[in-house]
C-alpha cells in the first residue's frame, strides 16, 4: 500500500462518508419524531433521482436546478403522507406497522419507476462528470465534492431549522417527550407531519447528489436501504449528529478497510458495526444524550 | 382415528390424481407422436422477475424466429408452434416447467431458458427424458461442468473465451507497445468474472503482470475505492468482468482519479445503446465483446435483421439474436435427421447430429465440442470516432483496432 493511496481512500472516504450522511438523515429523523422506521426512504432517493436525471434530459439543464421543483415537493409529500397513511396506524403498534405500510409505499414507488422509464440503468451525462484536482496527490472529483457540499448545506440547516426556530422546538418537543409537548400546547400531529415533511425533503437533496455521480435504476433502492438503517442505528436512532458521525465513521471505515481487505468484506463492516451497537450499546453512540438535547 | 381417516382420503384423492394425470399424459403424449399438425415447442423464459428484461428479448427472438419459418413453410412441411411458460426468474420453477411441457403437454422439442441459473436446472430435466436441450444463454464454464451430453449452447463462446481475439491481438503486439501491467476488477457472477478471467489466464501465460485483481458484489455501489486502487497501480491495461452499471460506475470513477490506461476493455456494457448517452465523448477507444451485431456479414444474418427490424421497428439485439440462432441450430436438425417428435430415438439422432456437424447461424458458424461449448470466440467491438465498430478478428473488422487508448 502506497502513501498516496491511503490518502486518496481517506479523501474518498470522507467524501462518501458526507453522502451517506445526507441520505440517512431523513431516516433518523422520522424515527426520532414519530418512531417510524421509513423503508421507503431509499426509494424517495431513488424517486428523487430519477426527476433529477428526468429534468436535466428534458430541459437540458444542470440536475442541480431539479431541486428547486423536488424540496417543495417532496416537502409536501411527507406532510400528505404522514396525515394521511403513517397517522392512522395505532400508536400501540406504530413502528410495526410503519415497517409494512412503508415497504409497500416502496414497492410503488419502485413500479411507477419501472412503468414509466423502464429498467433501463440511467445516468446524467454531465460535462464535469469526470473532472477532478488535485490536492497533495490526491483527486477530488467535482461531483463528489458537490454531494459533499450539499450534504453540509442540508444537514446544517437541518441543525439551525430544529435549534433556533419555533417550529424546530416544537419538533424537538415532540421528539422528547410528546405527551408533554401536548401538554404545553403543541399541536404534535401537525408538527409530526412537517417532521415527516423535513425528511422528504432531504431525501430530494440527497436523491439530486446521488444522480450526479452514480447509475440509477427502480430497484437500486434495496441496496441503499440496509446500509442507512445500519447507519441510523449506530448513531442512535432519532439523532442526526449521531447520524451524521456515525455515517462519516462508516464511510472512512468502509474506504480505508477496502485497502487490505477488498470489496465484498469492506462492506460486511457495515453490519458488523451494527451487531457490535445493538449488542454493547444498544441505543446507539449518541441517541441518548445527542438526541435529548438536539 | 383421525390420523388413519386422514390419511385414507389423502391416499384416494392421491390415487385419483395419479389416474387422471395418467389418462393426460396419455393422450396428449400420443397426439403429439402422430407426427401430423403443428410441431409443438416447449419453452419456459423468465418474464418477470430478475431476468425479465433479457428474457423478453430471447421471446422476440423466438417468436420472430417461428414466424419466419412459418411463412417460409415451415419445419419438415409442419408449421411450429411456441408453448411458453412464465419461469419468474425461478430455478425451482424453471424445472416444473419443463417436467410439464414435456409429460403433460407432450411437446416434441424444447428450447432453453435464459441465464445460466436457470440452464443447468432445466437441462437436467431435459437430460432425464432424452431430449435435445440447445439454449440460447448460458455461458458460464459451470453450465458444462454438469455431465450433460444433450446441451449445446447456441452463441460463438463461452464467457471465458469472449476476449479470445484480443489476447490474440495483445501478445502479437510488438515488444515495445506490448502492455507490461493488468488490473482487473470483476462482479461476484459467474459470467462477468468469466469473461474477465478468460482474458487474464492468457495475458499471465503471456507475461503480462496482474498488479491489481478485485471483485466486488452485484450491490456494490460506490467504485470509488476500486477505481483508487487501480489508479495507484498505474496498470497498462484495464479489464472489467461487469454487467452494466458497474462498469459505468467504474469508468466514471477511474477519470475522476486522473487514471489513463492505454486499454480499457468491459464486458457487456459498452454494447448497450445506453452506454454513450451515459459516458459521453470519453468513449473513445473502449474495447468489448460481443457475442453479436447486426452488421456481422454472416449469410443468414441479413435475412434475420431485415425480418425482425420489420416486426419490431428496431434492430434485434444478443439476446434476441442469441434466441434465433437455437431455432436455427434445432431446425438444421431436423431437417437433417427428418423427425421432430418426443421419442428418444428421434432426440438422441439430434444430438449426434449435433455433436458432429457444423450449422451456418446468424452469429456465425456454430460446431460443439462433447459438453456443448462452444468452439468459437467473440467478436471484439471498439468505440471508433463514438461509434461502437467491429475491430477484431481482421476478417469481419470494419474499422482498425485503436491501441493506445485515447484518453477518456
Amino acid at each position: 500500500m502506497t502513501g498516496s493511496l491511503l490518502l486518496q481512500s481517506l479523501v474518498l472516504g470522507v467524501l462518501l462518508g458526507g453522502l451517506y450522511a445526507l441520505l440517512a438523515a431523513g431516516l433518523t429523523l422520522y424515527f426520532g419524531v414519530m418512531r417510524v422506521v421509513m423503508i421507503a426512504h431509499s426509494a424517495f432517493l431513488i424517486l428523487a433521482a430519477y426527476l433529477a436525471w428526468y429534468f436535466s434530459q428534458q430541459t437540458g439543464l444542470d440536475p442541480l436546478l431539479s431541486l428547486v421543483f423536488t424540496v417543495p415537493l417532496f416537502f409536501g409529500v411527507g406532510v400528505v403522507m404522514q396525515r394521511l397513511l403513517i397517522s392512522r396506524l395505532r400508536p400501540a403498534t406504530l413502528t410495526m406497522m410503519s415497517v409494512l405500510l412503508t415497504f409497500s409505499v416502496a414497492l410503488v414507488i419502485e413500479g411507477t419507476l419501472g412503468f414509466l422509464f423502464g429498467g433501463t440503468h440511467r445516468r446524467i451525462q454531465l460535462p464535469y462528470a469526470g473532472t477532478s484536482f488535485e490536492i497533495f496527490g490526491a483527486n477530488i472529483a467535482l461531483v463528489k465534492l458537490i454531494a459533499f457540499g450539499l450534504a453540509a448545506i442540508a444537514l446544517a440547516g437541518l441543525y439551525v431549522l430544529l435549534k433556533f426556530t419555533p417550529l424546530g422546538q416544537a419538533l424537538r418537543a415532540t421528539i422528547q417527550h410528546p405527551e408533554a409537548a401536548q401538554l404545553v400546547g403543541i399541536n404534535t400531529d401537525r408538527v409530526a407531519g412537517y417532521g415527516f415533511g423535513l425528511g422528504l425533503a432531504t431525501a430530494a437533496i440527497g436523491g439530486t447528489a446521488l444522480a450526479l455521480d452514480s447509475t440509477i435504476y427502480p430497484s437500486l433502492h434495496w441496496h441503499w436501504i440496509g446500509p442507512l438503517m445500519a447507519i441510523i442505528v449506530v448513531g442512535g436512532l432519532g439523532s442526526i449528529p449521531g447520524a451524521a458521525i456515525a455515517a462519516m465513521a462508516l464511510g472512512l471505515g468502509q474506504s480505508l478497510l477496502q485497502i487490505p481487505l477488498g470489496t465484498t468484506w469492506a462492506q460486511t463492516f457495515f453490519y458488523l458495526a451494527l451487531f457490535a451497537t445493538l449488542m454493547l450499546h444498544p441505543q446507539g453512540f449518541f441517541g441518548d444524550r445527542l438526541a435529548q438535547r438536539f | 382415528m383421525t390420523t388413519s381417516k386422514n390419511f385414507r382420503i389423502g391416499a384416494l384423492v392421491a390415487a385419483a390424481a395419479l389416474t387422471l394425470s395418467g389418462c393426460l399424459s396419455g393422450s396428449t403424449g400420443a397426439s403429439g407422436d402422430d407426427g401430423e399438425g403443428p410441431i409443438q415447442i416447449g419453452i419456459s423464459l423468465p418474464l418477470t422477475g430478475d431476468f425479465s428484461e433479457p428474457g423478453k428479448g430471447v421471446q422476440r427472438g423466438y417468436e420472430a424466429w417461428a414466424a419466419h419459418v412459418n411463412q417460409n413453410g415451415g419445419l419438415l412441411g409442419r408449421q411450429v408452434e411456441l408453448n411458453i411458460l412464465d419461469d419468474q426468474s425461478n430455478a425451482d420453477r424453471v424445472a416444473t416447467d419443463y417436467e410439464k411441457l414435456i409429460n403433460q403437454d407432450g411437446v416434441d422439442l424444447v428450447f432453453g431458458p435464459f441465464s445460466t441459473r436457470l440452464v443447468v436446472p432445466a437441462a437436467q430435466v431435459a437430460q432425464d427424458y432424452g431430449f435435445l436441450f440447445v439454449e440460447p444463454a448460458g455461458a458460464a464454464e459451470e453450465v458444462f461442468e454438469q455431465g450433460f451430453d444433450n446441451l449445446f449452447y447456441a452463441a460463438p463462446a463461452i464467457a471465458e473465451d469472449h476476449y479470445n481475439h484480443l489476447a490474440d491481438e495483445i501478445t502479437a503486439l510488438p515488444p515495445n507497445q506490448r502492455p507490461k501491467t493488468a488490473a482487473y476488477a470483476a462482479m461476484d457472477d459467474p459470467f462477468a468474472q468469466g469473461t474477465a478471467y478468460g482474458l487474464k489466464n492468457k495475458l499471465q501465460d503471456a507475461g503480462i503482470r496482474t498488479v491489481v485483481d478485485e471483485v466486488y458484489p452485484p450491490n456494490t455501489t460506490d467504485f470509488g475505492s476500486i477505481a483508487a486502487k487501480i489508479a495507484d497501480s498505474r496498470a497498462d491495461i484495464v479489464v472489467g468482468g461487469t454487467q452494466y452499471q458497474d462498469a459505468v460506475n467504474l469508468i466514471v470513477a477511474l477519470r475522476q482519479l486522473g487514471y489513463q490506461p492505454d486499454m480499457a476493455a468491459f464486458s457487456t456494457a459498452p454494447t448497450n445503446p445506453e452506454f454513450p448517452r451515459a459516458i459521453g465523448r470519453q468513449t473513445e477507444g473502449i474495447l468489448s465483446p460481443t457475442g453479436y451485431t447486426p452488421e456481422a456479414k454472416f449469410p443468414t444474418n441479413r435475412e434475420f435483421v431485415e425480418f425482425y427490424t420489420e416486426r419490431h421497428g428496431n434492430e434485434p439485439n444478443e439476446d434476441e439474436a442469441n434466441a434465433w440462432t437455437t431455432g436455427q441450430v434445432v431446425a438444421a436438425a431436423v431437417e437433417a435427421v427428418g423427425c421432430a417428435n418426443p421419442d428418444p430415438e428421434c432426440q438422441q439422432k439430434l444430438v449426434d447430429w449435433l455433436h458432429n456437424n457444423e450449422v451456418d447461424t446468424v452469429v456465425g458458424p456454430l460446431s460443439w465440442d462433447k459438453t456443448g461449448k462452444p468452439q468459437g470466440a467473440h467478436l471484439i467491438q471498439q468505440y471508433v470516432d463514438g461509434e461502437i465498430k467491429i475491430v477484431l478478428p481482421d476478417e469481419t473488422k470494419e474499422a482498425d483496432f485503436i491501441h493506445p487508448k485515447p484518453n477518456w
